[in-house]
């Protein structure tokens, strides 16, 4: 019954958790276009070729919309759940509040929470329409360049600030308070406690929190796809996979499986190094 | 700068309001609006409106598309976490070898992407492209949607503070593994039970990428694709989509109220452990 059940379970988590993983390389060396019928072939590595080429534009503009993405989402991020998590660690009723209200947009959940900000941001006759008009400045927001892409990476970090907030909560309460209070015995002013017993005790926090941003950032689309669905510079590669994929007439399975590949490599090329210089930087301040 | 402490906070608490309750507070207040009203002056109140909740819940198909929503999501969630059961305990209580290769297993599942490509792939192949029960299962586990991996990770946890004495007695009295799964483990694990439950159930609940890929007929959307389709073809009617994400959003906030104290808790914890 035991092993019964147990196989049961690896058997749904190895056949929707895994296999995908593994039929995305399957499919990107192939012409599938997901219509039912239709003939595959096998292409080699024509699609991985075809990358970047001008037959199949928007990868070097992807490249730079990720990258852009990435490092402002984690920048972002991390400094203001560092600011909220200060705050907030507290027990208190206003403490607890504030926790419930940063937390509250990943409970609302993707759609909603674009909708939301396209309803703010609506450049006829939404409030930031209206605010932005009294200095004589009428932006297309998520309709125009940059400004989307602005717009869109505070979105997303106001989408999960608060998850990496709680992180730095949890991270901020496991620090013994004796240390403080020895330190302001020696009369250790408020900043030098911040760096000397604060930032160093909290590394391992950084290193959660910086590699669920930078992971997170990377492959997630979702909330792109609602705002902007990648138009006005805002096609990063998780968005050019979907949008060759499903979003034109052409249903090139084969190429955006070939793309997400790319970005998954370019993903680990640039997430394991780093998670091993913060796993370094936190033996090196906690000892 | 008698307290600058103090002041600090103040600045934090007024930065949270803005930033978190005031966008939310005036989307509200836009669902309440009459559209004529909302056209001459967005930006103040106008005496309360409710026909755009009527208008928006008959227009767009709420009803039924938040029937479909409850359906996947609950179902989903709960065999995840059932699921998720089923692996955790032979891990936890080590009864296997390979158990803490096993668990790595398991947890690299955590991090894996959103993969939309092979699961549509996969929905085809398997007969579960643009049906309820197959869309269902597709979601009890798929990169970027980890609902079970998390589910073993926590229960996995959760599980050490259940006595091995507790086993035994079982064992000794013949009591068969699933009845004491349900009547003796169940009960000791329910906070990480609800947890992963609510985890999967949000992840479900929230998803847009996969109804847009895995469902075609507009019978079977859930309330997230309906309420986006709802804006791409309703983009100038303001305070009618006002209302609807409203509506969309008050099962969700309301659960996740009932539900804060569990969810601050264990994500603190995990915030620890990771």
């Amino acid at each position: 019954m035991m092993w019964g059940g147990l196989l049961l379970g690896l058997a749904v988590y190895v056949l929707f958790g895994i296999v995908p993983m593994v039929g995305n390389i399957i499919i990107s060396f192939t012409d599938y276009t997901g219509l039912p019928g239709q003939a595959v072939h096998n292409l080699g590595f024509a699609n991985y070729t075809s990358i970047g080429s001008t037959q199949a534009p928007g990868f070097e503009q992807g490249i730079v919309a990720t990258l852009v993405f990435v490092v402002a989402v984690t920048v972002g991020q991390n400094a203001f759940a560092l600011l909220f998590a200060h705050k907030l660690k507290g027990s208190g009723k206003f403490a607890a509040v504030g926790r419930l209200l940063v937390f509250l947009p990943i409970a609302l959940g993707v759609t909603v929470v674009g909708l939301i900000w396209i309803l703010i941001f609506n450049p006829q006759e939404g409030p930031m329409a209206s605010l932005f008009g009294l200095f004589g400045v009428h932006p297309g927001f998520f309709g125009a360049d940059y400004w989307a892409m602005t717009l869109v990476i505070l979105v997303q970090i106001w989408q999960n600030v608060g998850f990496s907030t709680l992180v730095f909560i949890g991270g901020l309460r496991a620090i013994d308070p004796a240390l403080y209070e020895a330190a302001a015995m020696d009369g250790v002013g408020a900043w030098q406690r911040l760096r000397r017993i604060t930032f160093p005790l909290l590394a391992p926090s950084v290193t959660v929190n910086v590699m669920l941003a930078v992971v997170g950032s990377f492959t997630t689309y979702n909330l792109i796809y609602v705002l902007t669905d990648g138009q006005y510079g805002t096609q990063t590669l998780g968005m050019l996979s979907y949008n060759v994929a499903f979003g034109s007439f052409e249903a090139n399975l084969g190429y955006g499986a070939a793309v997400s590949v790319v970005l998954f490599v370019v993903t680990l090329v640039v997430a394991m190094p780093m998670l091993a210089l913060l796993r370094r930087r936190e033996r090196r301040l906690v000892g | 700068m008698k307290h600058p402490r103090l002041v600090s906070g103040i600045a934090i608490g007024v930065l949270i309001m803005l930033l978190f309750l005031l966008p939310v507070l005036y989307v509200v207040m836009m669902a309440f609006e009459s559209p004529s009203h909302f056209l001459v002056s967005p930006m103040t109140p106008g005496s309360p409106d409710a026909s755009n909740f009527s208008n928006a819940w008959n227009s767009a198909d709420l009803g039924p598309e938040l029937l479909n929503t409850v359906l996947y999501s609950v179902v989903a969630a709960a065999l995840a976490v059932a699921l998720g059961l089923l692996i955790a305990f032979p891990i936890a209580r080590r009864l296997l070898r390979g158990h803490s290769l096993l668990y790595t297993f398991l947890f690299v599942g955590l991090f894996l992407p959103l993969s939309i490509i092979p699961m549509y792939a996969e929905a085809r192949m398997l007969g579960m492209f643009n049906n309820r029960i197959g869309y269902t299962i597709l979601h009890i586990e798929q990169p970027g949607l980890p609902g079970l991996p998390l589910a073993v990770v926590v229960l996995t946890a959760s599980l050490a503070s259940v006595p091995l004495e507790l086993d035994e007695a079982a064992w000794m009295e013949g009591a068969s593994y699933l009845a004491y799964l349900g009547r003796v483990i169940v009960p000791l694990t329910r906070p990480a039970l609800l947890i992963s439950f609510l985890y999967a159930m949000l992840g479900v609940w929230n998803d847009i990428i996969g109804p847009a890929v895995l469902l075609a007929d507009p019978g079977l959307a859930p309330v997230t694709k309906g309420i986006y389709s709802f804006y791409g073809s309703n983009e100038s009617q303001f305070t009618l989509l006002a209302a609807g994400v409203v509506i969309v959003s008050l099962p969700v906030v309301l659960l996740f109220i009932a539900s804060q104290r569990q969810i601050n808790r264990a994500s603190l914890v995990g915030g620890i452990k990771a």
